[in-house]
C-alpha cells in the first residue's frame, strides 16, 4: 500500500472564517483525534500539515490560515487529496481539568478538543483562553458561543480596535487567573514566542511539568517520520509530536524558535 | 547508463557523472576532474531538475493573433528562412542581428556566427558583451590574450589570492572552495568588495571599497608597491612596455589622497600591496565587479597593470583570472559570436579575413557590427528589422530592459530558440524548440580555456532539437550553409578557423579536457600562458585615470545600487527557477539593505520597500544585513516579478559597451 | 553461514543469483568505480564505489503518487560501510516508508569487506567492514573468497565447501589491528553545544549539500507537486528552507545546521534508535569541498572549550 497516497475530494466546503483563513469542509468521519493532523493537498499546489479542527468521528473540519505556498492556493483548488491522521493527540481523558491556551491560528486543535469532550459530557472540565491579534484576526464566532455555553472562555486581543470591548492583551496574562485546578493539565498550542511564554507563565501559576502540553510546529512534508523536516532533537515532530509532553522535551535546545 | 558531462552552470566547468536511473538520475562529481576533482556545488546536485520539466518547449511554434500555435520543424524553418532571406534582400543584411548564447557550446555559437557573417553582417553577439567583453578587450590590449592566464589546479602554488570583484563561493563555488582550502593552509588572501562576502571572513586584509572606485583602489595599491620597491624589476624589465608612464600615473595615487574616493585607510591598502607584492606568487581573481563599469575595460587593464608590475604571470600559482558567468562564455567568444571578433578573436577591421573567407566559401563582412544592447536600439529605431536570438533573455538580463522592449516591439520578425518559453520568447513571431546541454554533444571551454567534451544522457523532449541542428538547418535554405553531420564535423572546422584550437578532438580532450592553445607548438594544450613571451611580444603598461561612474548619488538619489546574482540562481532563472531546491532557497525577489539604513528609515525584514532609480522604479521586499555598507542596496537579477534592469540605465562603457550594473543611483522608499 | 568459494564457485553463484535477480555491480569508468549492469562475476571491479548506492533504495527524485512494481536487484561490490548505512536507516523509515520498504525486501546487496581501512574511511571505530547484519558478504583471505550468507541466501550455497568462523575472526583481528578506531563511543556526552567548531565550519562550508548527498545514512527528501506528480527528492539539512516555516526558520544559521547535521548523526539517532547515524566510510569529508572532516567532530576535545 502507498501511504503517500492521498483520498481525493471533489464534493467539499469551503468556509472564509476571516479575510486569511478559511475552513474546508470533507464529508468524511474523522478517525482522528484532537491535536493530530492530516496531510491535506491538492494536485500541483501540494500537501501541507494541518491539524484537524472537528473531535474525533465528527466530519473533517479543517481551519487553515492562508500564509504559505500551499496554503495560501487551497482555496483555489477544485480536489482536496487528504491522508492521515498522524502524530499524538491532546492526552484529555488523562485529566480532570484542562486548561488551553490557544493562540492565533492555535484555536482549530481546541476546538477539535472542546468537540471531544462535550461529546462524552465532559465540557465542564475545560477553560479556554484564546488569543488573537486584533479583533478581525478572531475566529470561530459561533464556536465560541457553543464554547462559552459549557466551558469558561476568555478571549483576548494584542490590540483592540474602537469597537473591541473585550480584555486586550496576551494570553500569558490569564493564565495565572485561571480557574483550572493546579492539578490539571495545560494544553498550549500557537506561535512559538506565545507557547514559551505561555509555558513560563503556566510553571509559574503551579502548574506541573509533567502536566503542560505544547504542540510544536515545524516543516513536515510525509507526515510518516521518514522525510526528516521535522527533526527536533530525539523526535521527529510528526510522529513522536505534535503534541508533546513538556517535561519530555524541555532539554531541547531548539524546542522554540 | 550514464556518462561524464559538463554542469550547465557557471564557468567553473565542473565535470560530473551522470546516470539514468528508472525514473531518476545520479549525480556525483567525476574525482579525476583536474577541476573540480569530484566535488559540486548545490547548483550541480540539485540544479539539474529542469531539465524534466513540464515546461520545456517540445514542439516549434508560430504566433498567430498573438497565439502561439503548434507547426512543423519544415513549416517553421521554412517561415523562419523566407522571413530572414526577405528582409535581408528588402533592408540589407545589416537589418538582421543575431545573438549566440554562452549557454551553447563552442560548435553552436561558432555555426551562429558563421551564419551572420555569412548573410553579410557582423551584427553578431551574446551575453559575454554583458560581462567580460571588457577582458577580451583589455586584456588582448595588455597581454594579446583575453582568458585566465593559468589553471585552477595552479592556484594550489599560489601564495597571495587577490580577489576583487567576484562573490568567488557563491558564484564560482568550487573555485571559491579552492581558495578556501589554500587559506586554511595559511595562504595570503585579500578580498576588495564593497559586499561582504563570505571571502571576506577568511581575508587576511578585507577592503570594503565604494563601487565604481576600483581604478583608484588599484592604482593606490600599485602606488605603495612602487614607493616601496616591491614591483619585479626584471620582469619589467624583460616582458613589459611602458612601465614609467605607468609608475607616473600611480605615483598621484597615495592611498592617503585615495581614501576620500575608495573609502579605504590607507593602511589596509598599504598591508594588501604588500601582500600581493612581495608575498608571490599572486594570483589575480576578478568579475563582473571589475567588467560591469563604464570604466569596465580600464578596471581590467589596471589589474592587468598590477599583474605585470609583480611579475605574476606566466609562473604556476601567479596570473590573472577572469571568472566566467556562463559555463561556456570563454568559448562563445573564442568562437567569435562578438561583433568585432571573428573566430580567435581576429578583429572584424584586421584586414585578416582570408582564412574564413576561405573556410566559407563565401566573403566575410568588414563593415562594423552591432553590440547586444545597440541592436535593440537599432531595432527601435527602426534600423535593425529582424533578430535571431539563441538561448538567451534579454527582456530580463539586459540593462534597461525598457528600451529592449520598445527594441524588440518594432521587429518586423523574431525568431528565438530556447528550452523554455522566457519572457523574451513569449515576444517571438517563431519558437523554435531546443534540446539542452544534458540532450546534446558538443563541447564547451570553461574558465581556464579548457575544452571539455559534453555527452547526451538524455533524450530531448518532444520534437526538440539540438541548437547546432537548427542553425544547420537555416544556414543550409538560408546562404548554403554546409551540412553538418554532426558537432565533431564542425569541430573540425574549428580547428582550421583557430589555430588555437587546432590540435583538439574529440578523442584527445576526453574525459578531462585540454586547455588552449592546442596546436602543433603545443600538442597538449596549455596550462599557463606567457610563461616565455606574450602573443603581442612585451606585455603592455597600459595606465588608467580614475573617473567616477556614470552614476552620482545626490540628495534624492542618495543610495547607490549594485546588481548580481545569488547562490542559488543563475541569471534569468530560465533553469535555477525551476528547480524545486533552488527555488526553495530563493523563491522571491529582495533588496539587500544595510541594518542602519533600515532602522534609520523605519524598514523592517521583508518588508515591501520600492527602490527608484532615474530610469525606474520596482517594488521588492527588503532583506537586512550588516553584509552591505550603509548607503549601498545589492539587488540579485534573477527575478522576472521585479526585474532590476529597469533600473540600469543606458550607461555604457564606450570601449567595451558593457553596461554599467554595478552602479546605480537610486531612492529607497519604504 | 560460512563457505570458502573460488573464483570459479564465485562464477557460479553469480550465475544463479542472476536466474532470480537483474544483477548489478561495481565497474570502472575512466577511474571512477560506478554501479552498472553486469552479467557476470567477471566484469565486477573490487574497490572502492564512488559513491554509496543509495539509489537502489531512494531513488534522487520519484513521483510517490506512483508506486512501482520492485523488480528484483542483486548488487555487486558493495562496501560494508555503504551497506551499514542501510541498516541504520532501517530503524528509522523501514516499514515507513513504501518505496524504501518494498526496494529493500527486493534487493539483495552484496558487500565486499575491505582488508584494509581506507585512508580516510574510519568505519573500523565502528566496528569494521566485517558485519554482523549482512545479506551475502564475500570477503577475501588470500585467494579464497570467504562468503557468509544470511539464513534466507543459504539455497544458493548448495555444494559450496562450508567452513566455521575461524577465518573471519582472524580478518576482523587484522583489519582493526591497523586501523584508526576513534572513540566514537560516549560521543553524544562529550559533544558540545556551542562549540567553535561549528562557527569554525560555517566560515569556510559554501553550502553544496554533498555532505549529505554522499551520506549512506542520509535519508531526508523534500516533497514537492510537479504537474500532476508529487516528486520527492533528495534534500540537504546544510540548506535554510529544509526547516523555514510561515512561522520562521528554527535554524536560520549555517553553524546551527552544520551542528544539526553532526548532532543527529552523533546525538539524537543514538537516544532515539540506539545507533550513531554514521559508518565511518567518510564520504562526506571526501566530497567536501573545503575539507570539513567529520573525524574532527569525533576527535575534538570539547571538554577544553
Amino acid at each position: 500500500m502507498n501511504s503517500y497516497l492521498p483520498e481525493y475530494f471533489k464534493e467539499f466546503e469551503l468556509i472564509w472564517e476571516s479575510r486569511d483563513t478559511y475552513t474546508i469542509h470533507l464529508p468524511k468521519e474523522n478517525p482522528g483525534k484532537a491535536g493530530q493532523f492530516y496531510m491535506l493537498s491538492s494536485p500541483g499546489i501540494g500537501e501541507a500539515p494541518i491539524s484537524v479542527a472537528s473531535g474525533h468521528l465528527r466530519e473533517m473540519l479543517f481551519t487553515i490560515r492562508s500564509v504559505g505556498t500551499v496554503t495560501s492556493k487551497l482555496p483555489d483548488a477544485r480536489v482536496i487529496g487528504v491522508r492521515g491522521p498522524y502524530g499524538t493527540s491532546w492526552p484529555w481523558e488523562r485529566y480532570g481539568k484542562i486548561l488551553a491556551v490557544a493562540g492565533g491560528i492555535g484555536i482549530p486543535p481546541i476546538n477539535s478538543l472542546f468537540d471531544e469532550m462535550v461529546g462524552t459530557g465532559r465540557g465542564k472540565d475545560l477553560e479556554i483562553i484564546y488569543g488573537a491579534r486584533s479583533p478581525s484576526d478572531l475566529i470561530y464566532h459561533k464556536q465560541r458561543k457553543e464554547w462559552a455555553k459549557m466551558a469558561n472562555v476568555i478571549i483576548t486581543v494584542d490590540k483592540g480596535d474602537p469597537n473591541w470591548k473585550g480584555n486586550v492583551g496576551f494570553v500569558t496574562q490569564f493564565i495565572s487567573k485561571s480557574e483550572t485546578d493546579r492539578d490539571g493539565a495545560v494544553f498550549i498550542i500557537g506561535p512559538p514566542l506565545m507557547m514559551k511564554n505561555s509555558v513560563a507563565e503556566s510553571l509559574e501559576a503551579g502548574f506541573r511539568p509533567e502536566n503542560i502540553y505544547l504542540s510544536l510546529e515545524r516543516r513536515m512534508e510525509c507526515g510518516i517520520g521518514v522525510c526528516g523536516h521535522c527533526n527536533v532533537g530525539e523526535f521527529y515532530a510528526c510522529e513522536d509530536g505534535p503534541i508533546f509532553q513538556y517535561s519530555a522535551v524541555k532539554h531541547l535546545p531548539e524546542l522554540f524558535l | 547508463m550514464g556518462d561524464i558531462t559538463v554542469c550547465p552552470y557557471c564557468g567553473t566547468g565542473c565535470q560530473m557523472i551522470l546516470e539514468i536511473g528508472e525514473s531518476s538520475q545520479r549525480v556525483v562529481g567525476y574525482s579525476r576532474s583536474p577541476v573540480n576533482s569530484g566535488k559540486l556545488c548545490i547548483k550541480g546536485y540539485s540544479g539539474l531538475t529542469y531539465n524534466f520539466s513540464s515546461e520545456r518547449l517540445k514542439y516549434p511554434l508560430m504566433k498567430e493573433n498573438g497565439e502561439f500555435r503548434q507547426i512543423s520543424w519544415e513549416q517553421a524553418l521554412e517561415i523562419s528562412v523566407s522571413k530572414l532571406g526577405d528582409i535581408s534582400r528588402k533592408y540589407g543584411p545589416d537589418s538582421i542581428a543575431f545573438q549566440s548564447s554562452a549557454k551553447c557550446t563552442n560548435e553552436e555559437n561558432y555555426l551562429m556566427q558563421k551564419l551572420a557573417r555569412m548573410v553579410g553582417t557582423n551584427n553578431i553577439d551574446h551575453c559575454a558583451r554583458s560581462c567580460h567583453s571588457p577582458t577580451a578587450i583589455g586584456l588582448i590590449n595588455t597581454i594579446g590574450a583575453g582568458a585566465a592566464t593559468g589553471s585552477i589546479a595552479s592556484l594550489e602554488d599560489t601564495e597571495t589570492f587577490f580577489v576583487i570583484g567576484t562573490n568567488t563561493t557563491e558564484q564560482h563555488p568550487i573555485i571559491g572552495a579552492k581558495i578556501i582550502k589554500e587559506v586554511k593552509k595559511g595562504k595570503n588572501l585579500v578580498v576588495a568588495d564593497p559586499r561582504r562576502i563570505q571571502l571576506a571572513g577568511l581575508a587576511s586584509v578585507f577592503l570594503q571599497f565604494r563601487p565604481g572606485s576600483d581604478v583608484a583602489l588599484l592604482n593606490s595599491i600599485m602606488n605603495v608597491i612602487v614607493e616601496n620597491g616591491w614591483e619585479d624589476a626584471d620582469f619589467i624589465n624583460s616582458r613589459t612596455e611602458g612601465f614609467s608612464s605607468l609608475k607616473k600615473t600611480v605615483s598621484k595615487y597615495s592611498p592617503k589622497v585615495m581614501e576620500g574616493i575608495t573609502g579605504i585607510e590607507p593602511e589596509k591598502v598599504y598591508r594588501a600591496a604588500e601582500m600581493i607584492g612581495n608575498a608571490k606568487p599572486t594570483a589575480i581573481l576578478y568579475a563582473m565587479g571589475i567588467t560591469q563599469h563604464i570604466h569596465g575595460t580600464e578596471n581590467v587593464m589596471n589589474v592587468s597593470n598590477l599583474a605585470l608590475l609583480t611579475g605574476n604571470v606566466g609562473k604556476r600559482g601567479s596570473g590573472i583570472f577572469p571568472l566566467r558567468g556562463q559555463n561556456n562564455v570563454q568559448g562563445s567568444s573564442d568562437m567569435g559570436a562578438l561583433s568585432e571578433f571573428y573566430p580567435g578573436y581576429v578583429r572584424y577591421d584586421s584586414g585578416k579575413l582570408n582564412n574564413f573567407s576561405r573556410i566559407w566559401g563565401k566573403e566575410a563582412p568588414t563593415q562594423k557590427g552591432l553590440s547586444l544592447s545597440e541592436m535593440f536600439e537599432a531595432a527601435a529605431e527602426g534600423k535593425v528589422k529582424a533578430i535571431y536570438i539563441m538561448g538567451e533573455n534579454p527582456l530580463i538580463t539586459e540593462a534597461s530592459t525598457q528600451t529592449v522592449e520598445r527594441g524588440i516591439d518594432n521587429l518586423e520578425f523574431l525568431l528565438v530558440q530556447d528550452i523554455f518559453m522566457t519572457m523574451t520568447a513569449g515576444h517571438a513571431d517563431i519558437v523554435l524548440p531546443a534540446a539542452s546541454s544534458l540532450e546534446k554533444e558538443g563541447t564547451f571551454t570553461n574558465t581556464e580555456r579548457r575544452i571539455q567534451l559534453i555527452k547526451r544522457i538524455y533524450s530531448p523532449p518532444g520534437e526538440a532539437r539540438p541548437d547546432w541542428w537548427i542553425i544547420k538547418e537555416i544556414g543550409r535554405r538560408l546562404v548554403g550553409m554546409d551540412d553538418y553531420s554532426s558537432p565533431e564535423d564542425i569541430f573540425s572546422e574549428i580547428g582550421r578557423a583557430i589555430y588555437n584550437y587546432s590540435g583538439a578532438t574529440y578523442s584527445n580532450i576526453y574525459p578531462i579536457g585540454k586547455q588552449w592553445p592546442i596546436n602543433t607548438d603545443n600538442p597538449d594544450g596549455t596550462e599557463i600562458l606567457h610563461s616565455k613571451s606574450f602573443p603581442i611580444g612585451r606585455g603592455k603598461f597600459i595606465p588608467v585615470e580614475y573617473g567616477p561612474p556614470a552614476e552620482q548619488t545626490d540628495d534624492e538619489y542618495d543610495f547607490i545600487m549594485t546588481t548580481g546574482r545569488n547562490y542559488f540562481h543563475f541569471h534569468s532563472g530560465t533553469m535555477s527557477r525551476r528547480t524545486d531546491i533552488l527555488e526553495r532557497e530563493s523563491p522571491e525577489p529582495y533588496a539587500e539593505i544595510n541594518t542602519n539604513d533600515s532602522r534609520r528609515l523605519n524598514i523592517k525584514e521583508r518588508q515591501i520597500i520600492t527602490v527608484e532609480s532615474r530610469h525606474g522604479s520596482i517594488k521588492i521586499r527588503a532583506k537586512v544585513t550588516s553584509k552591505i555598507p550603509e548607503g549601498i542596496v545589492f539587488i540579485p537579477f534573477h527575478f522576472s516579478e521585479a526585474r532590476v534592469n529597469e533600473l540600469v540605465g543606458e550607461n555604457y562603457d564606450p570601449i567595451s559597451k558593457i553596461p554599467e550594473f554595478k552602479v546605480v543611483a537610486v531612492k529607497v522608499i519604504p | 553461514m560460512n563457505y570458502i568459494l573460488t573464483d570459479e564457485d564465485m562464477k557460479i553463484l553469480f550465475s544463479r543469483i542472476k536466474e532470480e535477480y537483474d544483477t548489478y555491480g561495481t565497474v570502472e569508468k575512466e577511474g571512477d568505480i560506478v554501479y552498472e549492469k553486469v552479467d557476470g562475476f567477471e566484469s565486477i571491479t573490487f574497490g572502492r564505489s564512488r559513491y554509496a548506492p543509495k539509489e537502489f533504495l531512494i531513488e534522487r527524485n520519484e513521483n510517490v503518487l506512483n508506486l512501482p512494481v520492485q523488480q528484483k536487484k542483486a548488487v555487486f561490490g558493495v562496501m560494508s560501510c555503504d551497506l551499514k548505512g542501510f541498516y541504520v536507516m532501517d530503524k528509522q523509515i523501514l516499514g515507513k516508508d513504501p518505496f524504501y520498504t518494498q526496494r529493500r525486501q527486493n534487493t539483495l546487496f552484496v558487500n565486499f569487506p575491505c582488508n584494509v581501512e581506507c585512508e580516510g574511511g574510519f568505519c573500523s571505530s565502528f566496528g569494521g567492514p566485517l558485519l554482523d547484519e549482512f545479506q551475502i558478504q564475500v570477503a577475501r583471505d588470500g585467494d579464497d573468497f570467504i562468503v557468509s550468507a544470511s539464513k534466507e541466501y543459504e539455497h544458493l550455497f548448495d555444494g559450496f565447501r562450508k567452513t566455521g568462523d575461524e577465518q573471519i575472526r582472524k580478518l576482523r583481528k587484522n583489519f582493526l589491528k591497523n586501523a584508526k578506531q576513534l572513540p566514537v563511543e560516549g560521543i553524544e556526552n562529550r559533544i558540545k553545544w556551542d562549540s567553535k567548531l561549528w562557527k569554525k565550519y560555517s566560515s569556510v562550508c559554501i553550502s553544496c549539500g554533498a555532505c549529505n548527498y554522499s551520506c549512506p545514512t542520509c535519508y531526508c527528501f523534500d516533497l514537492f507537486d510537479q504537474d500532476d506528480g508529487r516528486i520527492r527528492e533528495w534534500d540537504s539539512c546544510i540548506l535554510s528552507g529544509f526547516t523555514s516555516t510561515s512561522a520562521g526558520n528554527v535554524r536560520k544559521e549555517l553553524d546551527e545546521r552544520l551542528r544539526q547535521r553532526f548532532y543527529h548523526k552523533f546525538v539524537y539517532y543514538r537516544k532515539s534508535q540506539g545507533e550513531y547515524l554514521c559508518t565511518g566510510c567518510n564520504r562526506c569529508t571526501e566530497d567536501c569541498p573545503v575539507d570539513i572532516d567529520i573525524k574532527e567532530v569525533v576527535t575534538h576535545d570539547y571538554s577544553s572549550e
